[in-house]
């Protein structure tokens, strides 16, 4: 295996030098700066820039070699053509690791190229670390570390992802504020001009911080190891993928049908599949897999079982299962006896479990349990749970006669002292999980912000819909296969 | 599973001429030889150029058979009307061989005599080279089929018999491998061998673009190949 870059010092520095530290704000060196001391980085931070002393009150320095301390990490924002001589310096007082966050090198032309070179093979000799060029910067939970050029502060948590665009990976570090996915690392790798994504997945794989990688990939080195170092680490953790680039480039030149139907889509699959990469089809799949596969057990087949609140969902769900490989087995004669006892004498007796709507006393506690330790199933989808979702619509003013506007009210205080209670559902999905080790997904209405909530409160997954809720147990399921099957 | 022929020298001999020559592809017959090199069941067949070979040709190959006008500068061969099957006298393999030949447009006007294979099930094995993977097997529903549905699925070579199942169990039309309608189950260990194979060639072979295998039919629950399309390229 690709031997593992020590990258302990680069995304947990004890201190940093911001090279081309701004007052401006329109300076991405004053913007990196403030969002380094605003998410209370845990190093100390040295700015430098020859013509300040100091900056939001920070001493200033002229230069690196002025500075008295030992440095771990230099961040770079300076202008293109000034970068090669700051590695130099960089280089001279032992800094291990540099971000250079400054653009114009390979991305724009052959002059930009040449410059990325010369910094590139700097950063070797002296045995440099380097992240970039072009990239938007590092984030590392366990030090508070936010070297990253958009204010974000990603929530906290356990899994870490690079990314070959800065945007779409500063995209998932929001989208997972909105859907409580927690990061421990984040690196936009930019240009690459030293540091590679497998040397970022490498040392992830090792990294006992995290439990779950992402990747956004585009593109890979034409002698890139990507397959052989992929194959290792899904070994030891998931790794979750995102394609960017799935045109069909080079398949219009083929003269067989072999040749025309590979695309680099295809044949990404292919390699996803080969080395037990799980690769999502867009951001909202990657997510959605991102958050059950940080906090959920893998399920240890593909037997499914539906418990639902209404007919038309479980049927949704069974279609879901069917076209993404999963089993929906029917259910066994002890455990149609026992519901019996539970629910109305007209119930469907069938995987899908069609409770019948109650609300006096609701049997879908009881029956999640016995569903989720019934041995024939591996994973369990509780759908419509959550249903106070639909509460806020009763909270608006209502208009009409006395009757009305008095029901309205009675009501309103009725759901007002369900919501002090926690919902009994959701807890239960939360037991059924550590009780039987199965992954059991909630599906259910309601905003984001309430799965959210059901996932920040809970501790469950959740989704609002059972399609998506199936693909990623179809990507659980598909992972654990891989493992087991594999050697 | 994979060895070396010893008479592989004379399999590089093909691909060095058909190179020198300036051709990207290998006739039908060639490309075959290539594969049977490598365990791929073909059929049987000959190559002639008059009507005594062909007259011994069919005695010893059987009948029914079909007959094919054959030349690495000929793709399309059903279109041009250069495809005739189901030959079942010597009367009718003289009318095909006549016909054929009349319909060449080639110098040379080889016709391949070939055993008929009866199977109702089509299906295709490719090989691709992607530049960032190298070479890369291809499987799916194959014939006419192949181009209309593209249900066809990938896996970079080398193939472990693991990735060969998962072939046979990511495309669509899955069943096809089953026994259905009263046919025999496809002998999955066979196809797997093919399937390896074939990419075993991509990676033995730097000169060998692509491979087509179409169509790899199932007789008797036994694939084989039926048509067959070498693509070169000089790595040089």
């Amino acid at each position: 295996m690709r031997k593992s870059k020590q990258l302990d010092s680069l995304f947990n520095p004890k201190s940093l030098a911001m090279i081309g530290a701004s007052t401006s704000t329109r300076k991405w060196g004053f913007l990196i700066l403030l969002n380094i001391l605003k998410a209370g980085y845990k190093g100390t931070v040295y700015p430098v820039n020859p013509k300040l002393d100091s900056i939001l009150g920070f001493k200033c320095y002229p230069n690196v070699a002025d500075i008295p301390d030992q440095v771990d990490l230099a961040v770079i924002t300076i202008p293109a053509a000034m970068v090669s001589n700051v590695i130099d310096e960089c280089g001279k007082k032992d800094i291990p690791n540099i971000v250079v966050i400054t653009a114009d090198f390979s991305e724009t032309g052959l002059e930009g190229a040449k410059l990325e070179k010369e910094i590139a093979d700097k950063a070797r000799s002296y045995g440099i670390n380097l992240t970039g060029p072009n990239t938007m910067g590092i984030f590392s939970a366990e030090s508070n570390l936010h070297a990253l050029m958009p204010m974000i502060m990603p929530l906290h948590g356990k899994v870490s992802m690079f990314s070959q665009s800065g945007n779409v990976g500063v995209q998932m570090l929001d989208y997972g504020l909105q859907e409580n996915v927690g990061f421990e690392k984040f690196v936009s790798s930019g240009n690459q001009a030293v540091l590679s994504i497998e040397d970022y997945l490498t040392y992830f794989a090792n990294d006992e911080q995290t439990d779950v990688i992402l990747g956004y990939i585009e593109g890979l080195d034409k002698n890139s190891d990507f397959t052989s170092v992929a194959a290792e680490v899904t070994r030891k953790k998931p790794v979750l993928v995102m394609k960017g680039g799935r045109t069909n480039v080079g398949g219009s030149a083929a003269s067989s049908h072999s040749g025309s139907m590979a695309g680099s889509t295809a044949i990404f699959r292919a390699v996803c599949k080969q080395t037990g990469i799980v690769e999502a089809c867009n951001t909202q799949e990657l997510i959605d897999c991102a958050k059950a596969f940080a906090c959920y057990p893998l399920p240890k087949g593909n037997r499914v079982g539906i418990i639902t609140r209404g007919g038309g969902w479980g049927v949704l769900a069974a279609d879901a299962c069917e076209e993404n490989g999963l089993d929906v087995p029917e259910l066994p004669r002890y455990l149609i006896r026992e519901m019996d006892k539970l629910l109305p004498k007209y119930w469907n007796r069938k995987n899908p479990i069609d409770l019948v709507g109650t609300i006096a006393h609701d049997p879908l506690p009881q029956c999640l349990e016995m569903l989720a330790e019934w041995d024939g199933v591996d994973a369990v989808l509780a759908l419509g749970a959550g249903f106070r979702a639909f509460s806020y619509q009763y909270s608006e003013e209502v208009k009409g006669p006395r009757e009305l506007t008095d029901a309205m009210e009675l009501l309103k205080e009725y759901l007002k002292e369900r919501s002090r209670q926690p919902d009994e559902i959701l807890v239960q999905v939360a037991n059924m999980v550590s009780k039987t080790g199965k992954p059991v997904i909630s599906v259910s209405i309601g905003s984001d912000y309430a799965h959210k909530k059901y996932s920040e409160q809970y501790g469950i997954v959740s989704y609002p819909t059972p399609e998506r809720a199936v693909r990623v147990l179809r990507h659980m399921v598909e992972y654990s296969r891989y493992l087991k099957t594999s050697s | 599973m994979y060895y070396i022929h010893p008479k592989q020298k004379e399999y590089m001999d093909i691909i060095k001429q058909a190179l020198a020559e300036g051709r990207n592809t290998l006739s039908e017959f060639d490309s075959k030889k290539v594969l049977q090199h490598y365990k791929i069941p073909v059929t049987q067949e000959k190559i002639v150029t008059n009507e005594a070979e062909l007259e011994s040709a069919a005695k010893e190959l059987g009948f029914p058979l079909v007959l094919k006008g054959s030349s690495f500068e000929i793709a399309h061969k059903t279109e041009k009307g250069l495809i005739q099957i189901d030959i079942r006298t010597p009367e009718e393999a003289r009318e095909a061989f006549r016909t054929i030949q009349s319909r060449m447009e080639t110098d040379q006007k080889d016709v391949l005599v070939q055993e008929m294979v009866k199977g109702q099930r089509e299906l295709v094995v490719g090989m691709t080279r992607d530049a960032q993977f190298g070479p890369c097997v291809m499987f799916g529903l194959g014939g006419i089929f192949t181009e209309i549905l593209k249900d066809v699925a990938f896996r970079v070579a080398p193939l472990k018999q693991r990735d060969t199942f998962d072939l046979m169990e990511e495309i669509r039309g899955k069943k096809i491998l089953d026994a259905v309608r009263g046919l025999e189950a496809v002998d999955r260990e066979a196809l797997a061998d093919i399937l390896q194979a074939v990419g075993q060639i991509g990676l033995d072979y730097d000169e060998i673009k692509e491979i087509d295998i179409n169509p790899l039919k199932i007789k008797n629950g036994q694939p084989i190949a039926v048509d067959a399309l070498v693509v070169l390229e000089d790595p040089a």
